[in-house]
Parts: structure tokens; sequence; C-alpha cells
């Protein structure tokens, strides 16, 4: 944990080099979620990117989509969903997996104001995904190119939630188990078809919601380090 | 936010009542639904904690249990609960705990009241009470009359074989022909067409009210140029015109052209949803061999009703008038063949037959009462061929043999009346569970044939048997509570108190029997000898066993059981199946689903109330 906090607080007084403005500095100045505090007081920030592809470097956001969670009850009221414009062409397979066009893009949100939103949504926040290595550098590549530096940021992951709780059992995990889909079957969320970043998002809160219940089922409260990635 | 677009709108679109709101309300109502998920095993509503939501049941499922953790009741996908405790003030009295896996949608108490003041349909759907519920489910379920005269064409029910006459036939010879070819009326023609009409009623208001020559040409008494319908006009109109005009025959026509004609009987026989019409077939029929075929009609004629939209109880009143004809007429025809009678005996139908609510075919359950002069040795060959052959023959007409052997034809239900006093004192002081069986049986008794002195006699032994006997009371009080209706029906199951699941819901079993238990005790109580149903509910009401407000809900929930049960049904027979009591919760709608839930709940109540009522402290 002290290697954690360093880490977070490594970044923090980097970016305050920068003397931040704006958004920026009001994230930057909002303290971090405690990891000693119980993940029912905790608020949470549940967020999916649909993206051209995996790498951070090269590929491009095409949308975004996100829910709250707190007094971990979903909080539909809060969610955005939300295209991201791009000068890049998108190739015809992310066109098909996420069923945007490239004219549909242009009327999409640029990503400096992206980040402003952002920004705004995941002060004091948890960021939850489900792989949260995609979300988490896309971000801080974007803080990197925006900004000049990166964001201390507290994240958690639903599928390495899923792969820790399957190691502790000492079971065995497949592959396409850990997925979005299979492991909502496996906690009996009921099925969705559409497939968009605020549907994604809200069937990863769900997700959680059902990870945390079933964790804490045996009467002990889970505090927040217990899930931080 | 597009809310429209995510799934939990398509969701929220199938939940009764929100699919009554408009699609401002939904999407206001979608954007503030919060959403939360229980593991199962879990508490979400805690007695004496304050309710903030009303929760609806994405999925999973939950279970309400009272203050003692007696089971409440069961909750699956779509359903709602939490309002109580809001309409409370947020006081929670019940636990809600979870048996599966479950994710809520949660509505904010402040939109629950908005809708509650602006929202009709959802105001109706959460204020009414169980029993306010059932009546506007009735009223839901009973399909809007539909009147096949307006459907029919004229044309569809006139009679072909019309009897012409020529203008200068003779009065005398009109009237011979007439009686001939036994028609009530004749029309009278030349090669122009009609000219006119020649009636029964004619002979007595003219010719012999006036003292007519009878061999005057009948043209001379005839009504000229008769009032004729087209064949293309309803049987509504066929009808209306015939009251109109005060006439009993409407000649068809096509461009003037005679095709036949319509009489008030012929109006009559179309209505053959009018099972007074197979009653009165049953009636005049003269052989054993022509009633099968007869009993081929009920199946049509139950048909005919349940999509006219007619009550449940009238139904099953003319279902039972259709098997009462069958086993009188059977009866009647075997004494014929066998010979009269040695002694004097009255046959005894028992069970639904005898209540007045048989919906379908059932088995035959029956029984023969004879004389005290009843002498095995002289007169037993007599009666055992008769009943043989009466249980043959309501075999062939469908109301096949009682598998439990309750019937006349079996030797232990073919005594004389001391030994059918002496059942009765057995089952009545000393009842072991078969002889409650028996009691329940043979309580609901009716002489369909022979000496009904006799029968009377019998009648009159029981009732000074159970005159005030609260033993008797609380033994049939415990019989009533045999059968427990289910906890609630899910999309593919039926829920049982234990958690087991079944794939079908027995609705006779688990519904109308103890309904129709609760009913015969509370009227022994109430020393009423009527054996329907809804008339011991009526006569246990006004003599002050039960409550007016107690008699509607089991009126209500047995009126709503007997309809679902009877369209059921119908559907069986439209497939070209036997009509039965197994119903598939798929094929309900949710609708229907919540209010047998409503009903099952009610009498579950009422089998409490039984108990509580009849078995206090006499059992155990």
């Amino acid at each position: 944990m002290f290697f954690f906090r360093d880490k977070q607080q490594q970044l923090l007084n980097r970016a305050l080099k920068n003397r931040p403005s704006g958004q920026l500095k009001n994230y930057l100045m909002t303290p971090l979620p405690d990891p000693q505090q119980p993940i029912s007081k905790t608020q949470f920030l549940v967020l999916d990117f649909e993206t051209t592809g995996l790498n951070a470097q090269s590929d491009h956001i095409i949308s975004m989509g996100y829910t709250h969670i707190s007094d971990m009850r979903i909080q539909l009221k809060n969610s955005l969903h939300q295209l991201i414009s791009t000068d890049k062409k998108l190739t015809s397979e992310s066109v098909s997996i996420h069923q945007i066009t490239d004219d549909q893009l242009q009327q999409g949100m640029a990503v400096e104001e992206m980040m402003n939103v952002l920004l705004q949504q995941m002060a004091g926040k948890v960021i939850i995904a489900h792989h949260q290595a995609i979300e988490y550098q896309f971000i801080q590549h974007l803080s990197h190119n925006l900004y000049g530096h990166h964001l201390p940021m507290r994240m958690a992951d639903t599928l390495k939630i899923e792969q820790h709780r399957l190691q502790r059992l000492n079971l065995p995990i497949s592959v396409n188990q850990l997925r979005l889909f299979n492991l909502r079957t496996s906690y009996h969320l009921p099925r969705y078809h559409a497939h968009n970043a605020l549907e994604d998002a809200v069937a990863t809160a769900e997700l959680f919601l059902a990870q945390i219940s079933h964790r804490q089922a045996n009467g002990f409260p889970l505090k927040l380090k217990h899930i931080l990635s | 936010m597009e809310i429209e677009q995510l799934e939990i709108h398509d969701f929220l679109l199938l939940c009764h009542p929100l699919n009554q709101l408009s699609s401002d309300e939904l999407k206001e109502l979608a954007e503030n639904i919060e959403i939360t998920y229980f593991s199962r095993n879990q508490t979400v509503l805690e007695p004496g904690q304050h309710n903030e939501w009303l929760y609806l049941i994405r999925s999973g499922a939950v279970t309400r249990t009272d203050h003692n953790d007696g089971l409440v009741a069961q909750f699956g996908q779509k359903d709602f609960f939490g309002h109580r405790a809001i309409e409370r003030g947020g006081i929670i009295k019940n636990r809600v705990s979870t048996i599966e896996d479950s994710l809520f949608y949660l509505i904010p108490k402040a939109r629950y009241r908005k809708l509650m003041e602006n929202n009709q349909a959802f105001n109706q759907y959460f204020s009414q009470q169980k029993h306010e519920r059932l009546k506007s489910a009735l009223q839901l379920l009973r399909s809007p009359p539909e009147n096949s005269l307006i459907k029919s064409k004229a044309a569809d029910f006139m009679h072909q074989e019309v009897l012409t006459l020529q203008q200068q036939d003779s009065i005398a010879d009109a009237a011979l022909q007439m009686k001939n070819s036994h028609q009530t009326a004749a029309l009278v023609i030349d090669e122009t067409g009609i000219k006119g009409i020649v009636t029964d009623r004619l002979f007595c208001t003219k010719v012999v009210a006036m003292g007519l020559d009878t061999q005057q040409p009948i043209a001379s008494v005839m009504t000229p140029e008769p009032i004729s319908i087209d064949r293309r006009h309803s049987g509504l109109e066929a009808m209306l015109l015939m009251t109109r005009m005060n006439i009993r025959h409407l000649p068809v026509v096509e461009d003037g052209q005679l095709l036949g004609m319509v009489t008030a009987t012929d109006l009559m026989h179309h209505q053959s949803h009018n099972p007074i019409y197979l009653v009165n077939q049953i009636h005049k029929s003269q052989s054993l061999s022509q009633l099968p075929q007869l009993s081929q009609q009920l199946p049509v004629v139950l048909t005919k009703q349940v999509d006219a939209g007619l009550n449940a109880s009238d139904i099953a009143y003319s279902i039972s008038s259709i098997g009462r004809a069958f086993a009188s007429k059977v009866i009647e025809l075997c004494v014929r063949e066998l010979g009269p009678a040695p002694v004097p005996f009255a046959y005894m139908v028992a069970g639904s037959l005898a209540r007045n609510d048989q919906t379908a075919h059932s088995d035959q359950d029956n029984g023969l009462l004879l004389s005290d002069q009843f002498d095995a040795s002289l007169h037993g060959e007599y009666f055992a061929q008769l009943s043989e052959q009466v249980s043959e023959h309501l075999n062939r007409c469908g109301y096949v043999f009682c598998p439990g052997d309750v019937m006349a034809s079996n030797p232990k239900w073919r005594q004389p009346l001391a030994q059918w006093q002496h059942y009765f004192d057995g089952w009545i002081n000393s009842p072991e569970p078969k002889a409650l069986m028996y009691s329940s049986i043979f309580f609901d008794l009716r002489c369909v044939y022979g000496d009904q002195s006799l029968f009377d006699q019998l009648q009159q032994h029981i009732r000074e048997l159970t005159r005030n006997n609260r033993l008797f009371l609380a033994f049939m009080a415990a019989n009533a509570q045999q059968n427990k209706p289910p906890l609630g029906l899910f999309r593919r199951f039926v829920l049982e108190q234990h958690g087991a699941e079944h794939k079908t819901l027995d609705i006779k079993k688990r519904g109308i029997m103890p309904c129709t238990d609760i009913a015969r005790v509370f009227a022994l109580d109430a020393g009423t000898e009527v054996i329907n149903t809804l008339e011991r509910i009526k006569r246990a009401s006004e003599s002050g066993v039960i409550s007016n407000e107690a008699a509607v809900d089991l009126r209500d929930s047995f009126e709503l059981l007997s309809l679902i049960r009877l369209q059921h049904q119908v559907r069986n027979i439209k497939r070209g199946q036997e009509a039965n009591n197994y119903i598939n919760p798929d094929e309900l709608s949710s609708l229907e689903r919540r209010h047998l839930k409503d009903a099952f709940e009610l009498i579950r109540t009422y089998q409490d109330v039984v108990t509580q009522k009849y078995n206090q402290g006499q059992l155990g």
C-alpha cells in the first residue's frame, strides 16, 4: 500500500508543478478515495471506451460511456453516452463491432473536451472498467499529450477482481470465462444484446455490484484496498 | 443520455403497469432509476427499517415473510414490491429477502408518488387491494360478448324445405298439406314470386274465429305481400325485424326469388350456445344410442359460452344441467329396458355435478339409494344390472368411470337407506381421513332420478347428524387445509411453499378444490343446505358466519379461478384435446399470473381463517 500511495503522490507532485488550472486543477486538488474506506461508502465512476484498437499511441477513442455508483446503487441519471470525434478513418472491423460510422463521428466531441468532462466526473471517484488497461492507457496517453504528465488515479477492474477470486479458490481460469458477458451469466445477471459504450458501462457496473455482494455475503464488509488494481 | 437506447427501457415496456405510461413519463422514470444487486439469501427489506423505493425485479426472485417467518408471498421477474411500505410512510413490516441472485431496478418514492397522482393505470395497479384487482381482472377476462347473430347471415340458418301453395288451393287442403309436412307456415306463390303467407295462427284467428268456409281458396285468407329478408342480411337484423313486426316466420329471398324461411325456432336453434337447446335434445331422445352423439355437443356449447363472455358460474350451471340431463336420461332409458324397478330408489350424483360447478365432461361420482324394502336376494340382480348399465352408458357419453370407483355399480355405493344412514353415522361421528374424503364427496349430493322423498329422508338424517356438531366441523375444517394453493406462477414454473417447482398448475386441485372446501365448511357452520359453492358463500355471509367482505373475496377468487380454468379448457378443445385442469404458466399473461397469485393468496388467507375459527384447541 505504501508503494501505492507513493506512486499516486509522485504523480500528483509532478502534475502540480505545471500550475494546473480549470478542471485539471479541480481534479488534482480533490483527494483520491482513501484505500482504507469501506467500499459501501466509496463513489465509483464506471467507464467504457469503444476504440479503434488496443494501442493508445496509434488508436483512437470513438465513443465513451459512463455511469456512477454511490451507496452501492447505479445512478442512471448520472450516465452519459458520447461519440468522440477523430480524424482517423475507421476500419471496417471496428465499424462492424461498434456500429458507428465516420459521419456520426464527425459530430462527436473533441478529445480535449472529453478529457474535461472526464476530469470533472472522475474527481474523488474510483474508476471501474472491465479490463481496465485500455481505459487507463488511453486516459494517461491523452493526459500526457494534453497536460504534459500522467494523472494520479484509483482504478478497479472487474476482470481482475474475478481473476483474483478464482486464484484464491485455486480454480482454473479459461480465457472466455472472464469476458464481461460470460461473467454476467455466472452471476445470474440478465443477458444484454446491445453493444455500445454506455450499455457496457452499465453492464460492468452491475457485474461489479454482483461481485461485491457475493464477496460480502459472509457478512464482512470489504475495504476499498481489497479491490483496487 | 439516450435512455431509450438502453435495454432497461425495453424491459420497462414489458412490465405492467409501466407499459401504460406515456413515453415522456416512462423516459423520466427510466432516467431516475437506480440499480442494485443482492446475492441470494440476503435481506432486502428489514422490518423496522425505512424504505425509500419501489422495487422492480429485473432478474431473480424474492420472498416476503411475516414477523413469524411465515412465508407470505414470492415475487419474480417483473414483479414489484416495497410500495406498501411507502404507503405506510416508509415503515417496513415484512421481511423481503432474495432466494436467487437478484437485480433490482429502484424507483424513487418521489417518482412513485408523482405517478400515483398523475397516471390512473399506475394508481389503480398499486392502490387496489387484492380483491379490487380481482374484480377488475374479472371484467377484463370476460371477453366482450360476441353476438353470433351479428356475424351470421340470414341464409345461414334458414331452412330450405318451404311448403308452397297455389292461390287457388282450398283452405282445407292447405291445412292438410301443412299437417303432413310438419310445417307451421306455408308460402303462397305464383310464377312472379311470393304472393302471401299462411301460418298456423291464421287458422285460429281467421278461419275458425270467423267461421270461414274451408273450401274457399287460400288466397282469401292469406296475409298478402309478406315481409321478407334478403339472404345477405345478418341474423340480428332478421331477429329485430321479426320482433318489430311481431311475426314468427320470415321468408328469405334473393332478387325476389324464394330461397327458404327463417322461423323463430330456427333463430333459437342457431343460438346453440344456449344449452337449453341441448338439454331439450337430450330430453327428447328416445334411445341410448343417440346420447353419445349428443354429448359431443358439450365441448361446443362450452366453447361458445366462454367465447360469449358469460359468467363462469352461469357456464358451470348450464354444463352441470347438461350433465344431469344425460344422467337422468340414461337412467330413464335403462329402466325402460330393464322394466320397472321392484322397489323405490333414488339415483344420486355427487361432487361437481351436484354442486353445479361442472365445466366439462368429468368423472362419474354417483350412488344408488334404495328403499328399505330392498331385499338383496330378490332385488339385488335388478339394481346391479341397472347401475352397471348406467355407468357404462354414461362412460360412453364422456362421463368416464370414476377412478376411485365411487359409482353405483360398486355394491358399496348401492345400498338401502338404512345402510346409507349408517355410512354417514360413521363418517360424521368417527371421522378418519378416508371418512373425510367420502364426507366431502357425499356432502355435495343431489338426486337426479327416482324417488325424491327417499333422498329427502337421507338428507334429513345427515342434517340431524351435523347440526351443531362442532367436532365434525373441526374435522371438515382440517380437511379443507389439504390442498394448499401454490405461492405463485413464474414464467415456466409453479412455485411451491417449500421452494419446489412444478411445470404445470393443477388449477382444480390447487385452487378450485380448496375454495370449494372452504365454502363447504362455512355452509356447514351456517346450517344451510345449498350445495353450489357460490350459493354456500352467499348463505354463509347472510347468516353471519363470514363477513360480507370475506364472501366477496371468496366469490371473486372462485369466479376468477373458474374463468381461467374455462378459458384453458376452451384452448384445449380448440386444439383438439380433451379439456383438462393442467395449466402451463407459459400460456397465461403476466397479468393473469398476477391475478391468480392474488386469488391464491386470498384462498390461503381464508384457509387460515378456517383453521383459526374451527380448529383452535380441537385437534392435536
